[in-house]
């Protein structure tokens, strides 16, 4: 694969960009060489030295473990251009001046190995500016990528080509950035913002118009941007308090000093005095003293907005709720609202949606690019021409005919046809040529949704699906809200152990939903103890137990390939599992404790047997236990993939997968290599320390309750989950069995459920979301 | 014949022995009322009844109540009786100290008023009424509003009333059109009108006050526009005394089925000067703190009805004779037996007794909650207490009255063709009852209101208040002796009830008409068990004093053998609840609306 020759990377340019696109190749194994200025004699390279050692306590984290870190070596400009020889890739992310990126790559084309990339991180500059004056090997070497903030969490990459770049070696870079780094690669075109920027920059200054115009408060304008339009949540005022006031005279300064005198934005671009004023006072947004929004500490943590008219702060108020189809998403309901409302959602809607439109084919070739930009860049629910199916592109059209203004000339291609459809089961598009083409997908990409549209599942019931994925290989989905695991679930897994020994050859436990699951669900367990259901609680318990054992002892292979969180029984099911294709972005843990449980789904074994096998751990029935009850009794959770793999959720041999959408595959790749002279897993026995054991780690306990560490409560949970780990009452010269474990598994879990206690931390968490400590 | 002696030994059996694990502690706030000070107000209450309210309770029916000139008169009586009530302090009995009341325990209150309401239920709607006033105005209203007219309803010397229904709209308050005009001063002005308005207008006090829903000018639509207002008949002088009149007046009164002597008023408002209680257009809150107390209240008035007729009967039965018992004659000396041994007489009689007995337990376990969501010094019990007042006031309003009713039905069953005439005095209970099912939320939409809202609130977390003391109950009692087969019982009924409520629960998720039409048979499951779960309790601690001995013996022993007429006779009725919760409602629903 082509990616492999991507062996050593330079980053130039310490700020928060290239720091964390450094961080984002070390991430995927690659050493990083991280360059800066010199500004401190003494210590010459402390910029970088000093961007590295803020991204260690930056949360979220942009390393995803300490491996990573110690991959990024630190230098200067100064003393350690040359070392870009050693490179494949050199990624310049300096300040956004033309002058000092051509003074730098002016050095760099002395020292540098032809025919390695360079690229810029630009998000204003554009291409043929930068390389002027460069050498043709150089132009050929040369292409912008561009990242979005931050680069470890944001997907979308940016990649604009020059007339004269090599488009194998771009392409060298963008498989790169898919599969190492887990980008998803759009081509956009050398023009000012490229896509989304431009789109979301227009997008924001018609929201700020139109709120100050109509007279609106920021709640009342969020409350129709955000959660009825769906780009994003936050609405605009929420969005750019998340992103920084200040950066918004950056974006608009850049836009308007490289747009075309005719392009529309040219005519809307405004600055606002209150918000210059808020810049000025330091009143930043989030990371600042406050923004449209803030929380007034000295009033008792109150929530509070700012008065467009007025800039005063006062205290939030809710603003009116939308009703009827308008408010669940209806956008042709929504723009026809009598009203302020309805006035501004088209005064947002109208202009922004008309301006993507006329940028294909100028900003990119398809629409695809203009959508995927802003889903993956922006956080919108939906793309730009995906909106537009929403209203209907020939009523966006006639209305906007009607308020004499220009129809962008796709929207008069597309006539009373929609932008995207479904044909044959593919999704398609629109082209330029007025066809409909399939929607590109990267090579070796295999999505769940594709299988979805083009058959029917082999098994369903209302918790969970089971698809053909092809070559012998079943899919089983999860499909309750959230993903959250039930009665339902634990049943289709036992049929499709059944079916898929007559069917298929292999496994994956897999879905799309942005959290391959988050446990078990507590509210519908919570009705079964609200109403005493003891029995139908343990059944539960036993058949989550079986299910999973199930899975595990199966004649076939089984990979579960988790994305976003896998928490309490979504990590057991992997703790099950002969292999875990993890997304680099899978946030795994047993969190019972957290509400006062213990794992009961066979967790506590599962990891047990873990530690006591691995090799680089020493012997003996003590600290495997102990290990086990310091990783479960804290409730820990592993902040990425790589994370997983110290806390033994996931072993050596598991995979990682960078780009969520290559996830699939690569996990059914896993599970087809398994397939020949697959046998079962045997069982396991324990030697377990017992009481004795039992003791010990409640004395440790102890040690952080007399710390204040440890709530009274913490004391009784943590006992029952080390009453499991030890083996109960057995002894060290007893062999506990996993049968064993399991009981007593069972009977703590239902001690504890019994528990008013930890009912009580199971009722906080369901109302609030957030863990009780008592 | 109207006969009403005050239940006093079981009203004492469950205020002092039958709850006292409830698990909502001591409550220090109401430590000083002791037995001793709680039974001297029960005995006096009982006195007050039997003396002062039962004399007047079937003239009063007889007589009515009359408009003349736009002055509605009470019956004969009314005025001498309202007075002497006032002077002993019993308007004050539950208030806060703080307005002049004497904090009295809701446990003692509620039984306070089963005796009012079983010697004269029309009487007790005044001041009941004027309790409910007095509670809104005491947690919404500003506390100029508060020290003008707490002291004075406190101490009886005004009522209160509470104006919600128009001719358009009685369980939909959405659609009320009563308007307020907010006025410079900061006051209202209030017009429009009002029907089915008890203790609206009377002759009984100098002033009234009414509570009136209206809408402010700007208002939102439905129920999220609808603001509460204090409106005077009069309003005060600066020292305190009646003055102008402000635009109140009384239309008419209602020609009713029973309940005669209470003034069902059509009041209108015309620019009468109010003042809001609360905050604008969050009078449907500030009307539901009034209407939930309330409706314990009138849940405990069907029970009051309930046990006058059982009293009633029992009368009739050992005075009439009639035929000889089937074992052979038990009183020879007579031309023919009181007809008390016959097993018809006495199903009817046990079923009475049960139903009041056992609604008694529930009804005195619920004003626990409700003391110890008032008074506890625990943040977690306050929280435990009220969400078991919140789940158990639906089933105590249409159970006790659905049963107060059923009870005065069998009362006049038991009299025979005698019961039909109105000098039995036994059918004006069944009239009077009749009334209880309806007002403050008719009985189905109580069953609504458990299914729809209490039901699932918090996944279900209310449940839990109920369902973890009977589970545990269960779990700890499967022994020995007469209590096994109760505990048995108790357990079958339960666990119809835990499938019954996963069911609802999943199915109304999806079809909230599944849950609707589930609800009334749910309530009446879920109220049966909570008798249940007392009666067993109850026959457990009677065994437990029978074998310690001592000279109350007959109430144990009674106590017993109505737990077990309860346990083979009435908690069966939980069977067929569970089937037709079972079928859904398909059948219920399927016939097409043309067919009616």
């Amino acid at each position: 694969m082509s990616e492999a020759t991507i062996r050593k990377v330079c980053v130039i340019g310490a700020g928060t960009m290239g720091a964390g696109i450094a961080a984002q190749v070390a991430n995927a194994g690659v050493p990083v060489l991280l360059l800066d200025i010199v500004r401190d004699p003494a210590n010459r390279n402390a910029v970088a030295e000093g961007a590295v050692a803020k991204m260690l306590k930056t949360d979220p984290a942009p390393f995803m473990s300490k491996a990573a870190a110690k991959l990024v070596e630190t230098g200067n400009i100064e003393d350690h251009l040359a070392r870009v020889a050693e490179c494949d890739w050199i990624v310049e992310a300096i300040i956004e001046r033309l002058d000092l990126k051509q003074q730098l790559y002016a050095k760099l084309e002395e020292v540098r190995t032809p025919g390695t990339a360079v690229s810029s991180n630009t998000s204003t500059i554009p291409l043929d500016h930068l390389v002027e004056g460069r050498s043709d090997a150089f132009k050929r070497d040369f292409l912008i990528t561009h990242f979005f903030n931050p680069p470890r969490y944001m997907r979308l990459l940016e990649i604009v080509a020059g007339p004269a770049s090599d488009a194998a070696l771009v392409d060298r870079i963008a498989d790169f950035a898919d599969r190492r780094m887990g980008k998803t690669i759009v081509r956009a075109k050398d023009t000012p913002g490229f896509i989304a920027n431009r789109v979301g920059t227009f997008w924001i200054q018609v929201g700020l118009n139109a709120a100050f115009d109509l007279g609106m408060t920021v709640e009342e304008a969020d409350a129709i941007a955000g959660k009825p339009m769906g780009v994003p949540k936050t609405g605009i005022f929420g969005l750019v308090d998340l992103v920084g006031i200040d950066l918004m005279p950056h974006l608009q300064k850049s836009l308007t000093s490289t747009l075309p005198a005719d392009d529309r934005y040219q005519q809307i671009a405004r600055s606002f005095p209150l918000i210059e004023t808020m810049i000025a006072d330091g009143y930043t947004g989030r990371k600042g003293k406050g923004g449209f929004y803030r929380i007034n500490r000295a009033e008792n943590k109150r929530k509070e907005a700012i008065d467009l008219a007025t800039g005063e702060y006062r205290p939030q108020a809710k603003a009116p709720e939308l009703r009827g189809p308008a408010a669940r998403g209806d956008l042709a309901a929504l723009i026809a609202t009598p009203g302020k409302a309805g006035e501004y959602a088209w005064a947002i809607l109208g202009e922004t949606l008309a301006y993507a439109a006329s940028l294909v084919p100028e900003a990119a070739d398809d629409i695809v690019a203009v959508d995927v930009a802003m889903k993956l860049g922006y956080n919108w629910k939906y793309g730009p021409f995906e909106l537009i199916d929403r209203i209907g592109a020939a009523k966006l059209a006639e209305r906007l005919a009607a308020e004499g203004r220009p129809v962008p000339a796709i929207l008069t291609l597309a006539g009373d046809r929609s932008f995207y459809r479904v044909e044959g089961g593919r999704r398609q598009y629109l082209g330029l040529d007025g066809a409909y083409h399939d929607v590109p997908q990267a090579e070796g990409v295999l999505l769940l949704e594709d299988v979805k549209r083009n058959s029917e599942p082999v098994l369903r019931n209302a918790s969970a699906a089971l698809w053909d994925i092809g070559d012998g290989v079943a899919c089983l989905e999860f499909t309750s809200k959230m993903n959250a695991l039930d009665g339902e679930i634990m049943k289709l897994i036992g049929q499709a152990v059944l079916l898929v020994q007559q069917r298929f050859k292999a496994l994956v436990v897999y879905n799309e939903g942005s959290n391959f699951s988050a446990g078990a669900n507590l509210g519908l367990a919570m009705f079964a103890v609200n109403i005493a259901a003891w029995g139908e609680i343990e059944k539960l318990v036993a058949g989550g137990q079986l299910a999973y054992k199930t899975l595990k002892y199966a004649p076939f292979p089984v990979v579960s390939a988790p994305a976003g969180m896998a928490l309490g029984g979504g990590c057991e099911i992997l703790l099950h599992s002969d292999a875990v294709q993890a997304h680099a972005e899978s946030y795994i843990g047993l969190v019972e404790c957290g509400v006062g449980l213990i794992p009961g789904w066979g967790g506590c074994g599962e990891m047990l047997h873990r530690w006591q096998s691995n090799p680089k751990f020493p012997k003996g029935p003590m600290p495997a236990a102990a290990k086990v009850f310091e990783i479960v009794s804290t409730a820990t959770v592993s902040k990425s993939a790589a994370e997983a793999r110290e806390y033994g959720f996931l072993r050596a041999e598991d995979g990682i997968t960078m780009n969520r959408d290559r996830l699939l595959a690569d996990a059914k790749a896993k599970a087809l290599s398994l397939v020949d002279g697959y046998r079962a897993p045997e069982q396991p026995t324990f030697r377990l320390p017992g009481a004795a054991g039992r003791a010990g780690m409640k004395l440790a306990v102890e040690s952080f309750h007399k710390r204040g560490m440890a709530t009274d409560y913490d004391m009784v949970v943590s006992d029952t989950l080390a009453e499991v780990l030890t083996g109960g009452d057995a002894d060290l010269v007893d062999t506990v069995t996993e049968g064993d474990l399991l009981a007593l598994e069972r009977k703590a879990f239902m001690a504890r459920v019994r528990d008013k206690r930890t009912q009580a931390r199971v009722d906080h968490m369901l109302s609030t979301g957030k863990p009780l400590r008592n | 014949m109207q006969v009403y002696d005050a239940p006093l030994r079981d009203m004492r059996f469950v205020l002092n022995e039958l709850h006292q694990d409830d698990g909502f502690g001591d409550l220090p706030a109401l430590a000083e009322f002791t037995p001793d000070l709680t039974d001297a107000v029960l005995e006096e209450a009982a006195r007050f009844a039997r003396e002062v309210l039962l004399p007047i309770n079937r003239s009063g029916d007889e007589e009515g109540c009359h408009i003349d000139n736009g002055v509605v008169r009470t019956p004969a009586g009314f005025r001498e009786a309202y007075s002497a009530f006032r002077e002993g302090g019993w308007t004050a009995l539950a208030a806060d100290p703080e307005w002049g009341g004497q904090g009295l325990p809701e446990t003692v209150n509620k039984l306070v008023e089963e005796m009012i309401c079983g010697a004269n239920i029309s009487f007790g709607l005044y001041p009941g009424l004027t309790h409910g006033a007095t509670t809104a105005i005491e947690s919404h209203a500003a506390d100029e509003l508060k020290q003008a007219y707490l002291p004075k309803m406190v101490s009886g010397e005004w009522t209160g009333t509470m104006c919600l229904t128009e001719a358009h709209c009685g369980t939909d308050l959405g659609l009320l059109r009563t308007k307020a005009v907010p006025q410079a001063d900061g006051s209202y002005r209030i017009t429009g009108s009002k029907i089915f308005i008890s203790a609206g207008d009377h002759d009984l006090t100098e002033n009234i006050i009414h509570l009136v829903l209206a809408r402010l000018p700007d208002a939102p639509r439905g129920v999220k526009g609808i603001s509460l207002f204090l409106v005077p008949k009069y309003l005060p002088r600066a020292d305190g005394t009646p003055g102008q009149a402000n635009g109140v007046s009384c239309a008419n009164i209602e020609h009713k089925m029973g309940l005669k002597a209470s003034a069902t008023c059509q009041m209108n408002f015309e620019d009468s000067t109010g003042w809001l209680v609360g905050a604008p257009n969050k009078g449907m809150e500030a009307m539901f703190t009034m209407m939930n107390t309330e409706r314990v209240s009138v849940g405990v008035q069907g029970l009051g009805v309930g046990e006058a007729a059982y009293q009633a009967a029992v009368w009739y039965a050992r005075e009439r004779i009639q035929g000889r018992s089937l074992s052979g004659p038990k009183r020879p000396d007579l031309a023919a037996d009181p007809i008390i041994v016959h097993p018809d007489v006495r199903r009817m009689l046990m079923t009475m007794r049960a139903y009041n007995e056992g609604c008694r337990a529930v009804g005195n376990w619920v004003s626990r909650a409700i003391d110890a969501e008032r008074h506890s010094e625990d943040a977690e019990v306050r929280q435990h207490a009220a969400d078991f007042v919140a789940l158990m006031t639906p089933v105590v309003k249409a159970l006790f009255t659905d049963y107060g009713f059923e009870t005065a039905n069998l009362a006049v069953q038991t009299y025979g063709g005698h019961g039909y005439i109105r000098e039995s005095g036994v059918e004006q209970y069944a009239r009077d009852a009749r009334i209880t099912m309806i007002y403050e939320g008719t009985n189905g939409i109580q069953a609504l209101d458990l299914v729809g809202r209490k039901l699932p609130a918090n996944m279900g977390r209310l449940l839990r208040t109920f369902f973890h003391p009977v589970s545990a109950f269960i779990e700890e009692n499967g022994g020995e002796g007469p209590l096994k087969r109760m505990v048995e019982g108790l357990q079958q009924a339960f666990g119809a009830l835990q499938l019954s409520t996963a069911k609802i629960a999943e199915k109304g998720m999806k079809d909230p008409e599944e849950a609707a039409a589930a609800a009334t048979d749910y309530l009446r499951l879920l109220g049966l068990v909570a008798m249940g779960y007392c009666f067993a309790k109850a026959a457990k601690i009677a065994a437990a004093k029978l074998a310690e001995g001592g000279n109350d013996a007959a109430f144990y022993q009674a106590k017993i053998a109505t737990a077990a007429f309860f346990f083979d006779r009435i908690l069966p009725q939980t069977s067929a609840c569970f089937l037709a919760i079972k079928a859904g409602k398909k059948s219920m629903m399927g016939l097409d609306e043309a067919a009616f």
